[in-house]
């Protein structure tokens, strides 16, 4: 920033202090329920990535149990995970915005920020520091002490020990203001309905009551891991194209006697000195194994034709690839020098690739998804750019051109599901039967589909009968596996599930009868940062359309064979009633003395209804 | 013959009668006692009293059931319910008949819940004792079941009473000013002797107070029978009695609008209701007023007739027995004049005009009916 003194730059720690009701820290039942999520997610997302099968414990206890609420409690929540490394842990713990979820695929949290806000509002509410004990060799165990400074956004490290372990994996413990009375229900729901979309986790919680809450693994199996991907152009904007472009571009490298050292050595003339041709021929040679750094000092080596003796003497100034030229200062001489760049040779290219970065259809097809050369040149033409147009000379207007462009462009393939990892039909199906014994069960998993550059993929399930309440159908709600408990009525989930006329589907009166709805995305269109409802967007509606309209077949096909099993014993019991009625009053109308032999007519009636 | 003979073939004639109940509903009980005995699924025929099924037969001079009929399958589980209802009602009659209880309708509907008989409400307990009517061609007084309903008799009439406790003993209708409701126990008793040489049917209450008042039982040798509105049943087989059994005429006085008219004729030749009874009807009664043509001739005060009065005439005017004579005569007039009169309407000549000058000239008309 140019203008010194009249922008004070904020820090992010303090950007989220001051606006903590986002992200789900409005009041202390809140804020304890998301404080748990957020570690909760945290934990299975680390067990997740490295295959672990997980075992979370989580530990809510007041600081003084006798004090009314709202009250400090200490939060803790275990697991089995991979740990954090010694160094990472300060600025894992403390700071926001540190984090290493970066890359595109489904996870529960985005960037592990919610964590540290949670943290944050512990220290904000009790001046607590947050402890965290992690081991990842299962040998010896770090444990912190961490406060957050606010102002400057960095970890003071309070204390820092190590001692012996016989477990992997991390603990986080921090103390926060919170109200458990006014908090637990949803907390308890949120544990029950995470242990059902992970059924392949053991969930352990205690709660402040000192009441127990045990979910043990059903499925001993872990969904494959999604796997990380370029983003599709789709879902792209101009910030991010910045940024990638920043990724994509390099320094002409100084050349001092390190760097020549370096080179000599990658070409394998640490001891040798050779003539400026021989040089040339031995990294032509060698040109495949050599690092970007190394070429680029070649290349200008090509056009200074200097060996190393003479290169050591000189100091680039500037590379002036529109006109071709290469400035140097030569320390011999003590004066300015310039050559000519011939555009003809073929270091050229190794040259304007560092400075101007990668041509436009290069940088689309190796940094997205789903584009390759034929669509890259199509699109630039679509765009109203040059093929070869260099990324490092884009203007800004150009790039906002460029990112719309990307929006609009139609011929781009859907985007690559692969990075989703829903729960599959079989978990699903198991955890339905577990959690519900119900009846009737169905579940369908909908082909991949996208939205604005996402991909995305629909689970759906649909119970009835057995252990499942009446009055439904009660809805379940998941987005990549993690329940979503508040705001329910704004959610396209529900949308979908109220415009479905059920008497259609022989589902009358006050049905036990759930619907448990999964959206996995790399970005679920959450309608705020509470991450509580989706929005309604068109290409999700229609595939949470489909997926129920099929499973609502499947129940209307299990209600009417019902409905008929149901028919039948109502008939048996209509004959079994009144043929006795009958034969009474025939007996005494006859006048009979003993009834008549009926029995066999029931007998019979049950052989013709079976 | 003698009185007391006389009194005696009757006597054995009511008792023929509850035998033949009791055979008929025997009959049937064993047929369904074999049918269950044997393992089969008994049913019954019932004909059919849907309107399809309802003609008008000419020669009995009122309406029946043709020859369709509905078969109801103890099988058949939407029918099981109805077929249980009516076997239960079939017992129960027998037992009323049997015992020579009395019951009504209202009655059967309760006694049906000591069974564990269920009806909906007495609308469907009605419609299975019609149902039993059609299966034994029989009225339900045949089988003890009576109306709630009671119209009244006076009138110098012996009877003698058949009903239990009251056997053998004897009555004479005119003892008793208010006159005599017309209940079970006057609908079976035996009619023995009159001096009435015609029973007036008369359509409301009042009117009949007046003519007790006025002796008209006395001054025209009658029996007067308020009919209350619609006859009952009862009242119509006891006018259909008095006409077969004494020989008597029957004259009918009503209001003078439509519904009038048409009380008049359910009394001569029954109601679309009854088609499946025939021991219902007196063809030979006479509606002798107030007639439409009276409204002009004795120029009586008169109100407009409502929409439903206009809708009912020209309903009536497709009934097949008002296509000829008076009927068709007075259901025409009443609709060129779109007005009514009630038989208080002489009052505005005195209270007595219409005893004193009205029913004189009326049962000379009659005669020439």
């Amino acid at each position: 920033m140019s203008s010194k003194e009249q922008f004070n730059q904020i820090s992010p720690s303090e950007f989220f202090y001051s606006n903590r009701d986002l992200a789900g820290f409005s009041n202390p039942t809140r804020s304890l329920y998301t404080a748990v999520r957020e570690f909760v997610e945290n934990a299975l997302d680390a067990c997740d990535q490295k295959g672990i099968l997980p075992d979370v414990h989580l530990i809510i206890k007041a600081v003084d149990p006798d004090k009314p609420d709202p009250k400090p409690y200490i939060l803790t929540v275990k697991d089995n995970g991979p740990g954090v490394d010694t160094e990472h842990i300060p600025l894992a713990f403390g700071t926001v915005l540190y984090g290493s979820k970066f890359g595109l695929k489904q996870a529960r949290g985005m960037f592990g920020l919610g964590a540290t806000m949670a943290i944050l509002y512990g220290q904000i509410t009790t001046n607590k520091p947050v402890v965290v004990k992690s081991s990842t060799d299962g040998q010896t165990q770090d444990e912190f002490e961490i406060l957050l400074d606010i102002q400057k956004n960095k970890p003071v490290i309070l204390k820092h020990t190590k001692k012996e372990t016989s477990k992997q994996g991390l603990s986080v413990s921090i103390c926060l203001e919170g109200d458990y009375s006014k908090a637990g229900s949803k907390i308890r729901d949120y544990v029950y309905e995470t242990s059902l979309i992970t059924p392949y986790a053991t969930i352990t919680f205690d709660d402040p009551k000192g009441e127990k809450f045990h979910h043990a693994r059903f499925v001993k199996d872990i969904p494959p891991p999604p796997t990380i991907i370029r983003p599709h152009p789709h879902g792209i904007d101009v910030e991010r194209i910045r940024r990638m472009i920043v990724e994509s571009q390099f320094e002409i490298p100084v050349i001092d006697d390190i760097m020549i050292e370096k080179v000599r050595k990658d070409l394998g003339l640490s001891k040798k000195n050779l003539s400026f041709a021989a040089i040339m021929d031995k990294a032509k040679k060698k040109w495949k194994n050599l690092s970007r750094q190394v070429r680029v000092v070649v290349a200008l080596m090509s056009f200074l034709k200097m060996d190393f003796e003479k290169l050591s003497k000189i100091r680039i100034e500037d590379l002036d690839v529109s006109n071709k030229k290469l400035s140097y200062w030569d320390f011999g001489d003590s004066q300015s020098k310039v050559v000519d760049i011939d555009p003809e040779s073929p270091y050229y290219k190794q040259l304007t690739n560092t400075v101007q970065g990668e041509p436009l259809t290069t940088f689309l097809t190796k940094r997205f998804q789903r584009i390759g050369p034929t669509t890259a040149v199509k699109f630039a033409e679509f765009a109203g750019f040059k093929p070869e147009k260099r990324m490092g000379t884009m203007s800004n207007q150009e790039l906002v051109q460029l990112s719309d462009s990307l929006q609009k462009f139609e011929d781009f393939q859907a985007p690559d599901p692969t990075c989703l990892a829903p729960l599959g039909e079989e978990p699903l199906e198991k955890g339905i039967k577990k959690f519900f014994n119900p009846d009737f069960t169905a579940v369908v998993q909908r082909p991949a589909s996208a939205y604005s550059g996402f991909p995305f993929i629909v689970e759906m399930g649909i119970a009835y009968g057995g252990d499942i309440k009446p009055g439904g159908p009660h809805v379940y709600r998941y987005a990549n596996r993690i329940p979503l408990l508040y705001d329910e009525g704004s959610d396209v989930v529900l949308k979908v599930v109220n415009d479905t006329d059920w008497g259609r589907y022989k589902v009358k009166g006050e049905p036990p009868f759930i619907i448990i709805s999964h959206i996995c995305s790399t970005r679920i269109p959450y309608k705020t940062a509470g991450k509580e409802n989706v929005a309604d967007r068109p290409e999700i509606e229609r595939e949470l359309r489909l997926g129920l309209q099929f499973l609502s077949r499947k129940l209307a096909a299990y209600m009417s064979k019902k409905g008929q099993a149901e028919m039948a014993k109502k008939r048996a019991n209509l004959y079994a009633k009144y043929i006795p009625l009958i034969a009474q009053f025939s007996t005494e109308l006859a006048g009979q003395k003993k009834d008549p032999n009926y029995k066999k007519l029931l007998d019979e009636e049950a052989i013709i209804e079976t | 013959m003698k009185p007391s003979e006389k009194a005696k073939g009757r006597k054995k004639k009511a008792e023929e009668k509850q035998q033949d109940i009791l055979e008929i509903l025997k009959t049937h009980g064993a047929t369904i006692y074999q049918d269950l005995d044997n393992g089969r699924f008994p049913k019954l025929s019932i004909p059919s009293r849907s309107v399809s099924n309802i003609v008008y037969d000419k020669k009995l001079r009122q309406y029946i059931l043709g020859n369709s009929a509905a078969v109801r399958s103890s099988r058949n589980s939407s029918q099981l319910r109805s077929f249980t209802q009516l076997m239960w009602l079939a017992f129960f009659a027998n037992r009323l008949t049997k015992e020579k209880k009395s019951s009504t309708l209202r009655d059967v509907y309760y006694s049906s819940q000591a069974f564990a008989i269920e009806f909906e409400d007495q609308s469907e307990s009605d419609n299975i004792i019609v149902d039993l009517e059609a299966v034994l061609s029989k009225p339900r007084e045949d089988f003890h079941i009576f109306p709630e309903e009671r119209s009244s008799i006076f009138g110098d009439l012996n009877i003698e009473y058949t009903i239990p406790g009251y056997e053998g003993k004897t009555m004479n209708l005119s003892n008793h000013p208010d006159g005599y409701s017309i209940g079970p126990s006057l609908t079976t008793a035996e009619l023995l002797d009159t001096s009435a040489e015609i029973v007036i049917a008369i359509e409301k209450g009042g009117l009949f107070t007046r003519f007790v008042e006025e002796q008209v039982d006395k001054k025209f040798k009658s029996i007067i029978i308020n009919t209350g509105g619609q006859a009952p049943r009862s009242t119509r087989t006891l006018l259909k009695r008095l006409h077969d059994e004494m020989g008597l005429p029957i004259i009918v006085l009503t209001d003078g609008d439509v519904y009038g008219e048409h009380i008049a004729m359910v009394i001569k030749s029954g109601s679309a209701n009854a088609a499946h009874l025939r021991e219902l009807t007196v063809p030979d009664a006479k509606w002798v007023g107030v007639w439409a043509t009276d409204i002009e001739k004795f120029k009586l005060p008169t109100i407009p007739m409502t929409e439903s009065d206009i809708k009912r005439c020209y309903d009536l005017q497709k009934d097949p027995r008002y296509q000829e004579g008076i009927w068709k005569k007075e259901l025409d007039v009443f609709l060129r004049l779109k007005r009514k009169a009630e038989l208080e309407a002489f009052s505005k000549y005195g209270l007595t005009n219409i005893t004193d000058k009205y029913l004189p000239q009326k049962l000379e008309l009659a005669k020439s009916l």
